[in-house]
Formats: C-alpha cells, sequence, structure tokens
C-alpha cells in the first residue's frame, strides 16, 4: 500500500512537473469556462448537463495525452527494469500508476467546482443530479485513463500508445453515432452496450444507474487486469 | 549466497542461457565476461528477478527467486545498463522514491540517504535534476539507488560502460569500496575492469559457462587474462580448464 502510494505520489508530481499538465488545465478549463458561459447564456438553467457532455468530449482528446508516458517511457528509458526488480508486486505497479493519473483527473474536475457554485449562488440547481454527473464523467475519465495506461504498456513508443488509445475511445464514444444505420439489427443492442455514450449520460441526466456503474468499474478492472497481465510478459 | 543451477534461458528457438551453475559464496567479487550476446545481460535479468528463466533453479540469499521472489529482491541492488533514472527528478526526490519501494522505514530513510549520498560522493548534486547531471554522476546515482537498502547481494551491469577515464576511476574505487561488506557480481567486456577489481572470474561465451575460476588461477595456465579470453571465446572454443 505504501509502494502504491509512493508510486502514485510521483507520477502525479512528474505529471505537474512536465508542461503537460499545465497545457492540459489551461486548455480545458479555458475551453470549459467559455462555453459555460454559452451554455448558461443559452439554456437559462441552472444545470451542468451539459457541461458534463462537453468535459466528457473534452476527455476523449487528452486522456490519451495524459497517459501515452506512463509505462511506454519507463520501458524506453529502461526504468521498467528498476520498477520490476524492486520488492513490490506488479499490481502495486499498475495500481500506483493508475491512482496517480486518477489523482491528475480529479483535480481538474475540482476545478470545474467553481461551475458549482456559480449555480448555487444564482440559482438552485439540483443537488443530487449534479453529483450523479460527476459521478459519471470521473467514471468515464477513469475508463479513459485505463485505456491509456493498457496501451501504454504495450508499446515503448508513446504515439504509438496515444494512436491506440485514440482508436479505442474513438470507438467506445463515437459508436453511437453508427447506430442509425443498423436500426432493427442484432447489433444494435450491442453498439449501445459497450458504447460509452449512453452510460454516461444515464448519470448526466441526474440517474444512479447501477448497470451504468457496473459497466464502468468491470471496464476498468479489465483494462487493469490487461495492464498487469501486459508488464509481467514483458511486452 | 548466490546459487544457480542448471539455468536455460529461451527467446523463441533461441537459446540464449544453456544449463548455466554456479555458486558464489558471501563477500566474494565476481567478474562475468563474455563477448557482446554471451548472455550476461539475460543472466543478471534471471538473476534480479527481472525476466523469468526457461528452467533452471536460482537461490539468493537463501531465497528462491521463484517461489519466495521478494525476500529474494529485498536483497539484491541491482544497476542495470544504462541506469535506471527519471530525468525529471531531482538526486534527493529520486533516492527517496528508491528508498520507498525498497521498504526502508520512513524513520530510517533519512539516514540511508545521507549516507549513500556520501558513500557514492554525490552530495554535492543531491538538489540537481538528474537530468544535468554528467555520465559518471549518473552512474553514481544509479549504484545509490542499488545500495541504498543495504542489500546484501550487488549486480551490476557494465558499471563503467561510456564513461571516460576518470568517471571509470571513481566507479571502480567506489564498487571496490563495496566489496567488503557485500556480495558483488558485475559484468564487463573489458577485462582489465576484472582484473583490477574481481576476485573470481566467469567466462560465458554463447550462452555457456566456459571458466569459472580464480583469477590467479586462471592467469597460471595462461599468460594473460586477454590470452585466455580470446582463447575460450574464439568461434571454436578450445576449452582449456
Amino acid at each position: 500500500m505504501k509502494n502504491t502510494l509512493a508510486i502514485a505520489l510521483k507520477e502525479l508530481s512528474g505529471t505537474f512537473k512536465s508542461s503537460k499538465a499545465t497545457i492540459i488545465l489551461v486548455i480545458t478549463i479555458s475551453v470549459f469556462n467559455v462555453f459555460f458561459y454559452m451554455i448558461i447564456d443559452q439554456n437559462r438553467e441552472a444545470a451542468l448537463r451539459d457541461m458534463f457532455k462537453l468535459m466528457e468530449f473534452m476527455f476523449v482528446f487528452i486522456i490519451p495525452i495524459l497517459t501515452m508516458e506512463i509505462f511506454a517511457e519507463e520501458k524506453r528509458s529502461g526504468t521498467i527494469e528498476f520498477l520490476m526488480t524492486s520488492p513490490i508486486t506488479n499490481t502495486a505497479i499498475v495500481f500506483g500508476k493508475y491512482l496517480g493519473s486518477l489523482a491528475f483527473i480529479f483535480i481538474l474536475l475540482a476545478l470545474t467546482g467553481v461551475y458549482y457554485g456559480i449555480l448555487e449562488y444564482f440559482g438552485s440547481p439540483d443537488r443530487t443530479a449534479t453529483l450523479a454527473g460527476y459521478l459519471g464523467i470521473y467514471l468515464e475519465g477513469a475508463l479513459f485513463v485505463a485505456i491509456g495506461l493498457l496501451t501504454s504498456s504495450w508499446t515503448r513508443n508513446q504515439l504509438i500508445a496515444a494512436i491506440t488509445s485514440y482508436v479505442i475511445i474513438f470507438a467506445l464514444y463515437f459508436s453511437i453515432t453508427f447506430v442509425k444505420q443498423l436500426e432493427g439489427q442484432a447489433m444494435l443492442e450491442v453498439i449501445k452496450y459497450i458504447g460509452v455514450w449512453n452510460h454516461a449520460d444515464h448519470f448526466f441526466t441526474g440517474l444512479f444507474d447501477i448497470s451504468s456503474l457496473i459497466y464502468f468499474l468491470s471496464g476498468i478492472g479489465l483494462c487493469l487486469f490487461l495492464t498487469r497481465i501486459s508488464i509481467e510478459n514483458r511486452l | 549466497m548466490i546459487f544457480t543451477k542448471n539455468l536455460s534461458k529461451s527467446y523463441g528457438w533461441t537459446q540464449v542461457l544453456k544449463n548455466v551453475s554456479f555458486e558464489i559464496a558471501q563477500g566474494e567479487i565476481v567478474g562475468f565476461l563474455g563477448p557482446n550476446g554471451a548472455g550476461k545481460t539475460t543472466l543478471m535479468r534471471i538473476l534480479t528477478t527481472y525476466l523469468p528463466a526457461t528452467s533452471g533453479k536460482v537461490v539468493i540469499a537463501g531465497h528462491d527467486i521463484h517461489q519466495d521472489s521478494f525476500a529474494a529482491r529485498q536483497n539484491i541492488g541491482y544497476l542495470p545498463e544504462s541506469p535506471p533514472l527519471y530525468l525529471d527528478m531531482s538526486v534527493k526526490d529520486y533516492l527517496k522514491f528508491a528508498g520507498k519501494l525498497k521498504n526502508i522505514p520512513h524513520r530510517q530513510l533519512q539516514i540511508r540517504l545521507d549516507q549513500v549520498l556520501e558513500e557514492c560522493a554525490i552530495k554535492n548534486v543531491e538538489n540537481l535534476s538528474i537530468a544535468h547531471l554528467s555520465k559518471g554522476y549518473k552512474q553514481r546515482v544509479g549504484i545509490a539507488q542499488a545500495i541504498i537498502h543495504n542489500p546484501t547481494v550487488l549486480i551490476f551491469d557494465e558499471p563503467t560502460n561510456g564513461l571516460d577515464p576518470q568517471q571509470i576511476l571513481q566507479v571502480r574505487n567506489l564498487i571496490k569500496g563495496l566489496e567488503h561488506k557485500r556480495t558483488v557480481i558485475l559484468s564487463t567486456h573489458i577485462l582489465s575492469e576484472i582484473e583490477q577489481m574481481a576476485h573470481r572470474v566467469l567466462i560465458l561465451h554463447k550462452g555457456e559457462i566456459v571458466a569459472d575460476d580464480s583469477l590467479p588461477n586462471l592467469l597460471k595456465t595462461s599468460p594473460s587474462l586477454e590470452n585466455t579470453f580470446l582463447k575460450l571465446t574464439a568461434e571454436n572454443p578450445v576449452i582449456v580448464l
């Protein structure tokens, strides 16, 4: 446990030491700010639902950039040998790395708490719905991070890691757009379930949907499990 | 202290280690010698549990590396061929991180840190980012992370590779200073290094041990270590021992 935390802290401070964290935070928060104004101005509704959809869209693009180096860089520079010959389990390594990135997503989302504060000050937003929305967006971010972690463990090249996770995340996120062409086919239900869009939307509308919760948690569990196998086999 | 029996390793169809068996006693300093591609790095990676062997047995400080991997790792300090450093960290932060991963209790961490900074002569760069260090300093930081948890076995893969003569001297002196307390294995293809540092030499060629003897004994049978080495690692080796 102590080792896992040491790795997580190292990972998080590493993200902030590189300019990557600053760039990601500045870009996403700036975009959020602009859209928050536009959404509130247009909707005239004290809800963050459309903000969550925007955050989701941004996550699709920024998370692979955040996660691409996690294992790929360790492999390229040879530090993976140091980690894997230390007296710690591979599970602790995977969890430590994962927690470090999750903490970054948490910080990013915590910064958007300001929007909720503004809504609370000027109106009376639905607290439960907002909480569900935050849970949904955090779970979705956590799933994307787990996918990024997995693809990063497959290669020593950061670019390949990023592109592979883009392919997987795009498939999960944009699959919903093909649904119209598949009307009436058996594939439709499968795609609807595998795609991330529906599940996240349940939370954004204020529903604590158990089946969607299971979808996210099992997706995360599967990715972490595969990552562990991948580093164990020195892929 | 280190015991291996019938160790073999294959990558697909290529066998890189063939039935390697040896025993190293406590306090011994042993040089692995061999041409490039002889299997030195693979052997060291197996000893340090980084790679699993295809077959065979390894026991380090009384712990089987398969059955009791963590206890074995706790007793090993390993410096891979290129020092495993996080360039964005400062020397001090990196060594603290290494200490935490190697289960040094919180209270002792600062004490051990000061000791290794002193021992490896890197106190003056402790706050610098590793990216800014010269190769010689990087190598010493690599050695510092290997010894921070006071392991009984040290495994160094080509510790002086790519250093200038002055840096080589510093690293050699550092390793020599470690030998009294610990068992040391170092691999190299630089013969003079073995002559200056090791008590015993294991010569590897095409994945097999072709010589295993003390340095004076090896020198008895031939005029120089170089001579022995060249004879044993020729394309059709003549085994003289």
